[in-house]
């Protein structure tokens, strides 16, 4: 950690909790038959269900119901054996029903852990608990009229609460960051934060070291890493600063205002909210059986942080290709694969963070929506390595299996981009430069090699790039090394 | 076996009903007959013989509960063929009203069909009108509706009872042979002792909630008003049944085999204490009655009763605080809120003008119920009060078949001021309200004639044991037939009238 900015500062200690809202991947919404799809037009996957119509009635999806037990499980958390639907209710226009079916009295899981890398060391965090809950539509302000976009109604959404650990703004923007990893691989969310697939909300305290939690603070609306880090930082600097000038930091819920910076209290209620919780009676507790369970272990995958340590281990790539490999599920799947099908670990992953990510990047392509495949990449860095093509062909043979879909052989024979290795070939070039450049040619006769690298990049331009470099230079070598007992020798 | 059935097809009663609506003549005839008696009774809020067209095309509604059940498929498909039966305006019929009595909803369409309505369409019923009732169903008169009281056929100064005071007077009217109702805490039994019919509350989960609109959803039944216990008996056994859209929904069991002796029914000891003589005469009629086809009557311990109606009275109107919380003129029903400063202004002004003063009442209750530091007090409690009447009656049913209760402590009562206040109403769905927090089912059948008023009595059985209460309803039914009210109008008079032939209905 960077040193503390003053001895004042010091005296005082952040807590921090996460409530974090993961929602799930599924094909249908969570009570209903209607898609779960980010982008459509408004209220356009609706029903009479998701609209609460009069008479309507929840019918629980297994799938979301499975990917909220997943994710309690990888959180370490003590599954429910029979986990309890509640009612939550509040008015609110984008709440068709005026309740949220969550869940209180018995959550999916409980008392978990999570270990981020927080700052470079491994950080555990305990998770308070995970429940499955229905999300709200989207209310929009335009003028003096307000518009409700029911599409996000009835959508699958899972509310993870952290236990106050986290000590920092960074720390929680890390390990939120970790979580985000985690979901991804686990494949149960696309932890898409600009489309508000992974939200969150932070609860923050500040005291004096050893004196347990503060006031709490809640904030809402931190939609980017960025706001969570800001957020916090704000909000520490200004509780801290309110204790150490002798007040006392008042509870409430404030907002982060992205446009100036700071977090800003909300609109204060006259009475407390009360949420009225009791157990959902159109559905019935759902107690898992064997077979549930066994598919919950089935959909277990490898962690982002044992697989980055196991990536490092095992292929000997730098521990930062190693983040970034395992910054994707689909990244870490593709190494991997590669490397499976013959490639050179350290140049895939080197190829995989610099050039690859280039093209895609450029492209606005996936890697696994792109053309190029584990084995194409493996075949293109097994000729690389075989000096079947330079580096800088190599790069022009990737991009050509990006845009136009095919194998890198082909591109290399069909576009006849292969190597020159063959002195017999080269020879002829190079001393036509020779004779192009006689000034240059006369340097190097007279021992400087500084201008040989001039020769070389001639020669790769009459060969576009096909000349082997290495092979250019031994010929330079040859041509002007003294030969014993007379002048370097002039053909002709 | 019942009196009345025919192999393959609707009950006798309900068959002659097919035959007028046979026709599109027939139809025609119904409906003025309909519409003209209805003015007496104001039992129906919409009425056409012809919009549903479900029953006719087989298609059985938009929602996808076909094939989602187990109910028989052959004869189920012919049980109630033409048969016109009439849905109270809280259960939802695609393209029909479903405005629950209230003023908030009133004008709103439908846009899907419920599972229970969808079964009969398939079985070959046809919904020809929505029925009047107490607004969401909170009521015991009907006379807490947008549309004005239902009045009861026997006597228009008289009320219906309720919450489905109209499916059981335009039963009783005999302007359709059987309706569906709901029942919370009595609403389909009560309004049928009062208006002479037989009503049904099933067992909870034996029929699906899904497009019921909820009052108080762990105690809310579809249940059916009859004419007669055989079209009853078809038309449960037609909407029986598991739905994947109502996951409080069971698979319903087969019945085990008969016991070998008669059966057993008890009367709890106590019951007739402090109830009003006419009811006591009624229920010892049917006692009687019981005896003389050689069913064995016996006295049976039931413990007290006297938290019952307070438990149910704090679970019904917590839950009732929340499902009414959807009504919020935002996306369906009226809104009195255009021009609001914003949500909370819009919402509080539609609830407002929307909602009748019975349901307010109600959802304030519920909503006070459950406020945080008080559900242990009351919530809570009411829920282990549910659960100690529930095992009173599992322990009764160990030792009887069924069990004899009066359905409501007083015969029908007047209309308006002259009738019991809102309170002793509430006081009297004791004897109905206890099959909904045990979740029995339950019949009421129709008991003597006092004072040109009917009083009914009912039957309650174990779990998923509807075949018993049906067993016990046929020698009453065969030892005197349904009383019918002065003004009746019943297929009888429909058919052949105005020169229509029997070629017609080929």
């Amino acid at each position: 950690m960077a040193a503390k900015a003053s001895s004042g500062a010091a005296a005082y200690q952040p807590h921090i909790g996460l409530e974090i809202h993961v929602q799930l991947v599924t094909n249908s919404k969570v009570f209903c038959q209607c898609r779960n799809a980010f982008g459509d037009r408004p209220n356009e996957n609706v029903c009479p269900v998701c609209l609460g119509y009069p008479g309507i009635l929840p019918a629980l999806n297994r799938e979301a119901v499975l990917g909220a037990y997943m994710l309690a499980r990888t959180l370490g958390c003590t599954l429910s054996t029979r986990t309890v639907f509640e009612r939550k209710n509040y008015f609110y226009p984008d709440l068709p029903k005026n309740y949220q079916i969550s869940q209180f009295g018995a959550p999916v899981g409980r008392d978990g852990a999570f270990t981020a890398e927080i700052d470079g060391s491994p950080t555990t965090v305990g998770i308070r608990e995970v429940h499955l809950e229905e999300d709200a539509g989207k209310m929009i302000h335009a003028g003096d009229i307000s518009l409700l976009d029911y599409n996000r109604t009835g959508t699958p959404l899972v509310e993870v609460v952290t236990q106050p650990e986290l000590t920092g703004a960074t720390a929680a923007e890390q390990f939120l960051e970790e979580f985000r990893r985690l979901v991804r691989f686990l494949g149960v969310c696309d932890g898409n934060m600009e489309q508000g697939s992974l939200r969150c909300d932070a609860n923050v305290s500040v005291n004096r070291f050893g004196a347990g939690l503060g006031s709490k603070v809640e904030i809402k609306n931190l939609n980017s890493f960025k706001f969570v880090r800001n957020a916090l930082a704000f909000e520490i600097g200004r509780q801290t600063a309110v204790m150490a000038k002798g007040g006392a930091v008042r509870v409430e819920t404030r907002l982060w205002n992205e446009n100036r910076d700071c977090t800003e209290p909300m609109r204060v209620k006259e009475s407390e909210d009360d949420y009225r919780y009791f157990p959902e009676p159109d559905l019935p507790p759902f107690c898992p059986d064997e077979a549930f369970f066994a598919a919950v272990e089935e959909r277990m995958v490898e962690l982002p942080l044992a697989r980055r340590d196991r990536l490092r281990e095992q292929f000997a790539v730098t521990a930062q290709q190693a983040a970034f490999l395992t910054a994707e599920p689909d990244t870490a799947d593709f190494f991997e694969r590669a490397v499976a099908a013959g490639a050179d670990a350290s140049l895939a992953a080197r190829w995989l963070g610099a050039d690859i990510r280039g093209h895609l990047n450029q492209r606005r392509e996936t890697l696994a929506a792109s053309h190029l495949t584990p084995e194409r990449l493996a075949a293109l860095l097994a000729m690389l390595g075989r000096g079947e093509v330079n580096g800088k062909i190599a790069k022009q043979v990737l991009a050509k299996v990006i845009a136009e879909d095919r194998d890198p052989e082909a591109v290399v024979e069909q576009d006849g981009l292969r190597q020159i290795t063959d002195s017999g070939e080269l020879r002829p070039i190079l001393e036509r430069v020779v004779a192009d450049n006689p000034r240059v040619a006369a340097q190097i006769a007279a021992g400087e090699r500084k201008p040989a690298g001039f020769l070389v990049g001639q020669v790769m331009r009459h060969t576009a790039g096909r000349a082997h470099p290495d092979q250019v230079h031994a010929l330079i070598e040859a041509l002007y090394e003294p030969a014993p007992g007379g002048e370097p020798r002039n053909d002709g | 076996m019942l009196t009345g059935m025919i192999d393959n097809g609707p009950p006798e009663a309900a068959a002659a009903w097919s035959a007028v609506m046979s026709t599109a003549a027939g139809a025609r005839r119904w409906q003025q007959a309909a519409l003209a008696a209805d003015e007496a009774i104001n039992g129906f809020v919409e009425v056409d013989a012809t919009r549903d067209t479900a029953a006719v095309t087989g298609a059985a509604g938009n929602n996808g509960a076909a094939g989602s059940q187990g109910a028989a498929g052959a004869t189920a498909a012919q049980a109630l063929a033409g048969v016109p039966f009439a849905v109270k305006d809280n259960i939802a019929v695609q393209g029909f009203s479903l405005s629950c009595g209230s003023a908030l909803l009133r004008g709103l369409a439908a846009p899907y069909t419920a599972t229970a309505v969808a079964r009969l369409q398939r079985a070959g019923a046809r919904v020809v009108g929505k029925t009047n009732l107490d607004e969401f169903g909170m009521g015991s008169s009907s006379e807490h509706s947008c549309f004005g009281p239902v009045r009861n056929p026997w006597d228009s100064e008289v009320v219906a009872g309720g919450s489905s005071g109209g499916s059981a007077a335009v039963v009783a009217a005999g302007l359709v042979p059987f309706a569906l109702g709901s029942d919370t805490g009595g609403s389909v039994r009560q309004p049928a002792s009062f208006c002479g019919v037989y009503g049904l509350k099933p067992t909870y989960g034996a029929v699906s909630r899904f497009g019921l609109v909820a009052y108080a959803s762990s105690l809310d039944v579809i249940g059916v008003t009859a004419s007669d216990p055989a079209t009853a008996r078809v038309v449960f056994e037609a909407m029986r049944g598991v739905d994947q859209l109502d996951q409080s929904s069971a698979d319903y069991p087969p019945p085990p085999e008969p016991a070998p002796r008669g059966l057993v029914v008890g009367v709890p000891k106590g019951v007739l204490d402090g109830v009003d003589p006419a009811v006591r005469r009624a229920l010892e009629a049917c006692r009687d009655r019981l005896r003389e086809a050689g069913v064995r009557c016996v006295p049976v311990e039931l413990g007290s009763l006297e938290y019952v109606v307070p438990a149910y009275y704090v679970i019904a109107t917590a839950e009732a605080s929340a499902n009414l919380a959807r009504y919020d003129g935002v996306r369906y029903g009226t809104r009195d809120g255009y021009g609001a400063a914003d949500a909370e202004e819009m919402t509080i002004a539609a609830r407002s003008a929307g909602f009748g003063a019975e349901v307010k009442l109600r959802i304030l209750v519920g909503t006070y119920v459950l406020r945080s530091g008080f559900q242990e007090q009351y919530y809570q409690r009411a829920q282990r009060i549910r659960t100690l009447i529930r095992r009173s009656f599992e322990r009764a049913f160990g030792e009887v078949d069924l069990l004899l209760m009066p359905t409501f402590p007083v015969p029908p009562f007047a209309r308006g001021d002259a009738g019991l206040d809102a309170f002793q109403q509430k006081q009297g769905d004791l004897f109905t309200c206890t099959a909904n927090l045990t979740g029995h089912p339950a019949l009421a059948v129709p008991g003597i004639i006092d004072g040109g008023l009917p009083i009914g009595v009912q039957f309650m059985a174990p779990y998923f044991r509807e075949d018993l209460l049906f067993q016990v309803a046929a020698p009453l039914a065969a030892q005197c037939e349904t009383p019918r009210p002065p003004r009746y109008l019943g297929p009888g008079a429909l058919r052949g009238a105005g020169g229509a032939s029997c070629g017609e209905d080929g």
